[in-house]
């Protein structure tokens, strides 16, 4: 099967997000395209959080964030799937794996126990990501990469149009980083939503992304990875000592750290 | 009305032919806890889950000075200190959203006003003082029907409120953003959650007094949390506590003629001290 010719599902224009009377981000125009992989990069404090807060709605800002579908896919608006950082999540709360789907799937409270259909939601979401034997763990009992997971599969159930991931891979080791993210792409292939992917990891996107967003407050660059991605783009957003793949490791794996504190 | 009490309070010496259900003021003791006991530990369980601890101690203290706006103003003490309970848990949510300080410095500047305003009251109007010694370390022995009649109320509406609710609050408590990506109205779940939090402490200060309200709501899912796996493990280990503890507590204060509120609230002390132990022998087993 070929792809369709790309199309703009999201189209972000003349977007400003501004807290405590600071501009965190300013004047971004950007287009995630459909079925594509695009990935968000840039220095800690760059604002990338807050974009996907801002797609999400769960930030005020000014400017318009339009949501374009196509004619196959029906009307509607689009349903968003959401990743949140891993290091973020309130581990010590006494809930499996199964509580936790159950919470969103279900109307009946969870004190009277998972209903039948969470918990045949829960299996196939589970299955999908390849981690059935998850599914009666406690959430706080799960490894790093085991978590991401469990949280891909709970974005995934209820079929996203766009799927935005927040540092997926970050405090996972390199070898599990790597199984993410070609799992990601396996599931990609199978489904084409269209993907966002926050990463500090340039090696990952450079592998897996369609399209690359420059971000420090506002849009450096963007546009196809192997364009973008250049000495002088780099310089331009992490500060003139940073270099690509500024470390090696024998794998071909790099990272590029940038400055600043988060 | 009467005649649903009567009935339960005859029920009550069918059930329990022991010695301190006998005297009726004991039965409606009991009755109370039975109701207002597992109200608070439910709504604990969420409570813990926010860190809202130091809410709900504020909220307590703030019937401090709903009770003396109540005699001041001649109104009856309960309903002043339940409506000032709400204002107060109204506005420390709005003000923490407008500000967008963390939750303990607003709680923080709340508590201190709140007392103080209590206390210039207070100390304005001689004689006040004497009212104030029951809700200070509550008064459970000396409830009223009608006061029973409200703590049934209140459980039957938070009943109905976590039921509608729970899921929402506790996937707001695990992820904020997550969870509004999911639809939820944060703020709106916020401000109920925070109002029937309100409802509770201020009704359990009749039942252990404004010093130990908090320990009603959070000890119990504080004990529930060592031991279980699972949010209804959590849910309903929390409540079990919180009824055992209420019983155990009127009993033991019955024969050792101690303060009934403090009992109770030593008697789920003792479950936390129990199932932390608990949880360090299950630990130190699986490794």
């Amino acid at each position: 099967m070929s792809r369709p010719p790309p199309f703009h599902t999201l189209e972000i224009r003349d977007l400003s997000v501004r807290a405590g009377g600071m501009e965190i981000l300013s004047g971004i125009h950007a287009d995630i395209r459909c079925g594509e992989v695009t990935a968000l990069i840039g220095p800690n404090g760059a604002g990338k959080t807050t974009l996907l807060l801002a797609i999400l709605g769960l930030v005020p800002y000014s400017g318009t964030i339009r949501f374009c579908r196509a004619e196959e896919h029906g009307k509607g608006t689009p349903r968003i799937g959401y990743v949140p950082q891993r290091i973020d999540l309130d581990r010590n709360a006494p809930m499996t794996v199964l509580d936790f789907f159950a919470l969103s799937s279900q109307r009946l409270p969870v004190f009277l126990g998972p209903s039948r259909k969470s918990r045949a939601e829960a299996e196939t979401a589970l299955h999908r990501v390849g981690s059935d034997h998850l599914i009666g763990r406690p959430l706080g009992k799960l490894s790093g990469g085991e978590l991401q997971r469990v949280l891909l599969g709970l974005a995934l159930r209820d079929d996203p149009d766009i799927l935005l991931l927040d540092e997926p891979v970050s405090g996972v080791d390199v070898s599990g980083e790597e199984l993410f993210c070609d799992f990601l792409d396996q599931i990609h292939q199978e489904s084409r939503f269209s993907l966002l992917l926050v990463s500090h990891d340039l090696s990952v996107v450079t592998r897996h992304a369609d399209r690359v967003i420059c971000l420090n407050r506002s849009i450096v660059c963007q546009g196809a990875t192997t364009e973008v991605l250049t000495p002088e783009t780099l310089s331009a957003m992490y500060g003139s000592g940073a270099r690509l793949f500024s470390h090696r490791h024998a794998d071909g794996h790099g990272h590029l750290h940038g400055d600043g504190n988060e | 009305m009467e005649s649903v009490l009567s009935l339960a309070y005859s029920l009550m010496d069918r059930l329990l032919p022991l010695a301190f259900t006998e005297p009726a003021f004991m039965k409606r003791a009991l009755l109370a806890v039975l109701f207002v006991a597992p109200a608070a530990a439910a709504v604990g369980v969420p409570l813990i889950q926010f860190r809202m601890a130091f809410f709900s101690d504020a909220i307590g203290h703030s019937a401090f000075t709903g009770v003396a706006l109540g005699v001041l103003l001649g109104i009856h003490p309960l309903l002043t200190m339940v409506a000032f309970g709400l204002f107060v848990a109204y506005a420390i949510t709005m003000v923490k959203s407008r500000t967008g300080l963390s939750p303990d410095t607003v709680i923080g500047v709340f508590f201190s006003t709140v007392i103080a305003l209590g206390i210039a009251v207070i100390s304005a109007r001689k004689g006040l003082t004497r009212n104030l010694q029951a809700y200070l370390y509550g008064d459970l022995l000396a409830i009223s029907d009608a006061e029973v009649f409200w703590m049934a109320a209140l459980f039957l509406a938070v009943a109905a409120y976590l039921f509608l609710a729970f899921n929402r609050i506790l996937l707001l408590g695990v992820h904020e953003g997550f969870a509004r990506s999911l639809g939820i109205r944060g703020r709106a779940l916020e401000i109920s959650f925070s109002l029937v939090v309100a409802l509770v402490v201020t009704t359990a200060i009749r039942a252990v007094g404004i010093l130990l309200v908090t320990a009603l709501l959070v000890v119990p899912a504080a004990a529930a949390r060592n031991v279980a796996k699972g949010a209804a493990g959590a849910f309903w280990t929390a409540i079990v506590i919180s009824l055992l503890s209420g019983v155990a507590g009127i009993a033991a204060s019955y024969y050792l003629d101690t303060a009934t509120g403090a009992t109770i609230v030593l008697f789920t002390a003792a479950f936390f001290a129990l199932t932390a132990i608990l949880r360090g022998s299950l630990k130190s087993g699986n490794a």
